[in-house]
């Protein structure tokens, strides 16, 4: 849906000229709008506006181990974007990406307490299959769901996110048990994922979130796959009537939205937090429809949209000792930041513009 | 501001029976832009009289009753009602006067009861007492007063809809509506059910009510009309008292003069196995009702058949079943002898099956996608355009630019989205990708809808260069013109149904204009006919 990558390159530079431009300065005016909301917030809190705003940045990227973890995170929220994004284009609302994240993170976290002796060369790649597929099989119900009984996706995949989050609490304490209620033991260190840079803390998850960024955009820009899901988003009636397997394409939409979620699950336990916690995902599931829906589904403006929520997330970590106001005030931030967006048309649900 | 404090008293003396509620609408004038709607039509009911309303669809039905019961204002002409000139500015300001209107869809709160779908939004804001009992025997006092037995605690959702439609009446009743406006109220009911409503409006009329009932159906105006309007093209083109009902009179003022036979170059085989035989095909509507009801139909190869019928009568269901998009209840579709019902819609037009939908925007082109993605549309999932899970953008490109050349497609240009295209140009994006690559049938449904002459006359042009390579087409249209000019055959599908199916060179637009109506010619006139359980035709005028 988004302007940008739905169409073969030749047309994209010919709208680069309006729309692009266009979208940019909604997206910079919203900018504006939400930092100046926030800052009234702020000084209504008593707070310095400038300070606090100084703490966030300071806080995500000021020192090796903070960048570390807003990139970490960032590659989260790529992934449960691309977890929105993917079934969002077949105009199916994917709002479970949380409880697909949950599902990866429980079958990684088998994989991993399974096999304690493999090598990890082996070991690591069969631990992220198995998130992909514990998140692909999650997200693969609601999608079923949808295509042959007509039940709303919205709620299937809602209601699942509880459930992912309660068995997860169970592997924690029941199947796992670690003696502390909300994590398990660490996994083997051959199950972890192999440190990129060591100062950082940034793992195999950070290249790996650019990997299925890539091959996002290939699949939804360059794939068969990608060119049904798109003509099934936009006019699921006409697509069918041309011989496109609606309900298929529905069912695998969704799928491959759960596979970037569990992948994401995978990357959180073997690569994050080296453990299975429970309440561990922390809502990035859920902040991944906000991620995809600054970038306008696109893959390629995941990036950026992510490390933003990214920054926030992070950084409101420190508004309380450098600003002296609860860093819940992050959430806030973030909040208001997607309203703005919304408010100014800068994002939009469903149609992209035409229709 | 009501139509009480609107309205100025009329200079002439008032006739004594205008006292109760004649309506006069006199030159009556509605624009849409460059579309007259309405050019100058008068239309009176008189007091206790069932008025029919007549005409294809575009002739101004809709524009003239949307003025008569206060949801549009005409740009000229008046109405006077009980003598006086009146003007209304909603529906409930002429509901005060009167005049309510029952749609075809109807404006029913399935949620809630039908008392209070009858009493909601008819009750001033300050009166705030809301007694239940009262209100439901109130309201079932009115209904059983005229017969219509509906219960009055039942909720709307859980009725059917016959009830539904009782409901409404009583709701215009129980407001005290003098005069009621039925769209086209036989549209959902099967015969049993026409029989009971036709009765009940006998009633309303003998209590002094008037009716005006706007339908496509000889039948009902023959059964209870006092007199007939007919509109044609926005303007008056008949009005008939009851003792000039003719069968001729109604379909003469109805449809054009056809033109004469234009001789054919083609060579169709008569004894040729059908390309497309249909038998017995039934479907259900998306409402649930029956769309087809056993609709038999053949077309031999090189064959161009018009389907000529008012929009309704099940021609959507027929192109959606054979695509493979509607649900088949029984019956066979036989391409080449092989029966494809329970063939995918890809296997389909894998096997040369084609459509033109009636609708370009909601169901032949993805709008925000570009020309060459839609023209590629089926080539992707039949795997003509990609290697390894990949497109081949160049060959989609090249396939694009051939057909945006030989099909005339302006501009020219594969990349560009195509809602950005003219509708013209988009119907030829349409028509181009259904005709290339052999099609062997083509169902196409108004083909040329709201194009210029130049680009109908080139999408025509298409259709016979397919036919003349041997694809069966059927052009479903209730443009008669358009029927006739494509085809060799003509057949008429009323109520699920194909009632009359001629050679071009023995149709008459008599026949086909009373067909359309639901007045079968003779068994005498086709042996198709004959196939086809014609459907009951009684003629009481």
């Amino acid at each position: 849906m988004s302007t940008a990558t739905n169409i073969p390159a030749a047309t994209r530079f010919s709208l680069l000229r309006k729309p692009a431009v266009a979208r940019a300065a909604r997206l910079l005016l919203a900018a504006l709008a939400a930092l100046l909301l926030v800052s009234i917030l702020l000084e209504l809190l008593g707070a310095d506006a400038l300070t606090a705003l100084q703490a966030i940045v300071e806080g995500a990227l000021g020192a090796p181990f903070s960048l570390g973890q807003t990139v970490m995170i960032a590659s989260i929220l790529v992934l449960t974007g691309i977890a929105a994004a993917v079934p969002f284009t077949a105009r199916l609302f994917n709002v479970g990406a949380e409880g697909q994240l949950y599902a990866g993170a429980i079958a990684a976290t088998a994989v991993g307490f399974q096999f304690p002796h493999l090598p990890s060369a082996v070991h690591v790649p069969l631990l992220l299959a198995a998130g992909i597929a514990g998140g692909a099989l999650w997200a693969a119900i609601p999608g079923l769901m949808k295509a042959y009984m007509n039940a709303n996706e919205v709620i299937v995949s809602l209601m699942l996110t509880f459930i992912a989050t309660l068995l997860a609490e169970y592997a924690t304490t029941g199947i796992w048990p670690s003696g502390l209620a909300t994590n398990t033991d660490p996994l083997p260190g051959n199950a972890l994922l192999p440190t990129v840079s060591a100062s950082t803390d940034i793992t195999l998850g950070a290249p790996l979130a650019v990997v299925a960024v890539l091959l996002t955009w290939l699949l939804m820009n360059r794939g068969t796959l990608g060119f049904q899901i798109r003509a099934t988003g936009f006019n699921a009636h006409a697509s069918e009537l041309n011989g496109l397997p609606v309900k298929r394409i529905q069912v695998l939409a969704f799928t491959i939205g759960g596979a970037a979620a569990g992948l994401a699950g995978a990357i959180l336990v073997a690569g994050i937090q080296d453990s299975l916690i429970a309440g561990g995902a922390a809502g990035f599931g859920f902040l991944g429809i906000a991620v995809a829906l600054v970038a306008r589904l696109s893959a390629t403006w995941m990036i950026p949209s992510a490390f933003l929520f990214a920054v926030l997330q992070v950084g409101s970590n420190s508004l309380q000792v450098k600003a002296g106001i609860s860093p819940s005030m992050g959430a806030v931030i973030v909040g208001v930041f997607v309203i703005a967006l919304l408010a100014l048309g800068a994002i939009r649900l469903g149609t992209d513009g035409a229709k | 501001m009501t139509a009480t404090d609107d309205a100025v008293p009329e200079a002439p003396a008032v006739a004594p029976e205008d006292a109760h509620g004649t309506i006069r609408m006199e030159g009556i004038t509605k624009r849409y832009g460059a579309l007259v709607a309405n050019d100058g039509i008068d239309f009176d009911v008189a007091s206790g009289e069932v008025h029919a309303l007549l005409g294809e669809n575009g002739a101004g039905k809709s524009t003239l009753m949307g003025i008569m019961f206060g949801l549009l204002t005409p740009d000229a002409g008046r109405i006077v009602h009980g003598g006086r000139e009146v003007r209304f500015a909603s529906p409930a300001d002429a509901l005060r006067r009167g005049i309510g209107m029952v749609h075809q869809h109807f404006m029913l709160v399935p949620t809630l009861t039908v008392a209070e779908n009858v009493v909601i939004g008819s009750r001033p804001s300050h009166d705030m007492r809301f007694r239940r009992r009262e209100l439901e025997a109130a309201v079932g006092e009115v209904a059983e007063r005229h017969n219509l037995h509906v219960d009055p605690r039942a909720y709307v959702r859980d009725l059917s809809v016959e009830d539904q439609q009782r409901v409404e009446i009583v709701r215009l009743l129980y407001r005290g509506a003098n005069t009621l406006i039925l769209d086209e109220p036989t549209a959902a009911l099967g015969s049993a059910q026409v029989k009971v409503l036709l009765a009940t409006l006998k009633q309303l009329q003998a209590s002094g009510r008037s009716i005006v009932i706007v339908t496509h159906k000889l039948d009902e105006v023959m059964a209870i009309a006092d007199r007939a309007t007919v509109l044609k093209g926005g303007r008056n083109a008949a009005s008939l008292e009851r003792s000039a009902f003719e069968q001729r009179a109604f379909t003469q003022a109805m449809f054009d003069a056809m033109p004469d036979p234009v001789p054919h170059e083609r060579h169709i085989a008569l004894d040729a196995a059908p390309r497309i035989a249909i038998e017995g095909l039934t479907v259900a509507s998306s409402t649930g009702r029956p769309a087809l009801r056993g609709l038999d139909l053949e077309l031999r190869p090189g064959e161009i058949v018009g389907l000529a019928g008012v929009a309704g009568n099940g021609q959507t269901e027929l192109l959606d079943a054979i695509a493979g998009v509607a649900h088949v209840e029984s019956g066979t579709i036989a391409v080449d002898g092989a029966d494809i019902v329970s063939q995918r819609p890809l296997e389909r037009r894998e096997r040369g099956i084609r459509v033109i939908p009636e609708d370009r925007h909601d169901a032949g082109l993805v709008l925000e996608m570009t020309v060459a993605e839609n023209l590629a549309l089926t080539m992707v999932p039949a795997g003509e355009a990609s290697r390894h899970g990949l497109l081949r953008r160049r060959e989609i490109r090249a396939h694009a630019e051939q057909l945006l050349e030989r099909f005339d497609v302006r501009p020219g240009d594969p990349d560009r989205r195509v809602h950005e295209l003219s509708g013209g140009n988009q119907q030829k994006v349409v028509v181009a990708r259904e005709l290339s690559g052999a099609p062997r049938v083509v169902i196409a449904s108004c083909p040329t809808r709201g194009l210029d002459i130049s680009a109908a006359a080139s999408i025509h042009r298409q259709i016979e260069s397919a036919a003349a390579d041997g694809c069966a087409v059927l052009v479903i249209s209730p443009d008669l013109d358009e029927v006739l000019a494509l085809a060799d055959r003509v057949a008429v599908i009323f109520e699920g149904r194909i009632v009359h199916d001629v050679p071009r060179e023995q149709a008459s637009s008599e026949a086909i204009g009373l067909a359309m109506v639901g007045q079968a010619p003779g068994a005498a006139a086709t042996a198709a006919a004959d196939r086809s359980a014609t459907h009951p035709t009684t003629s009481n005028g």
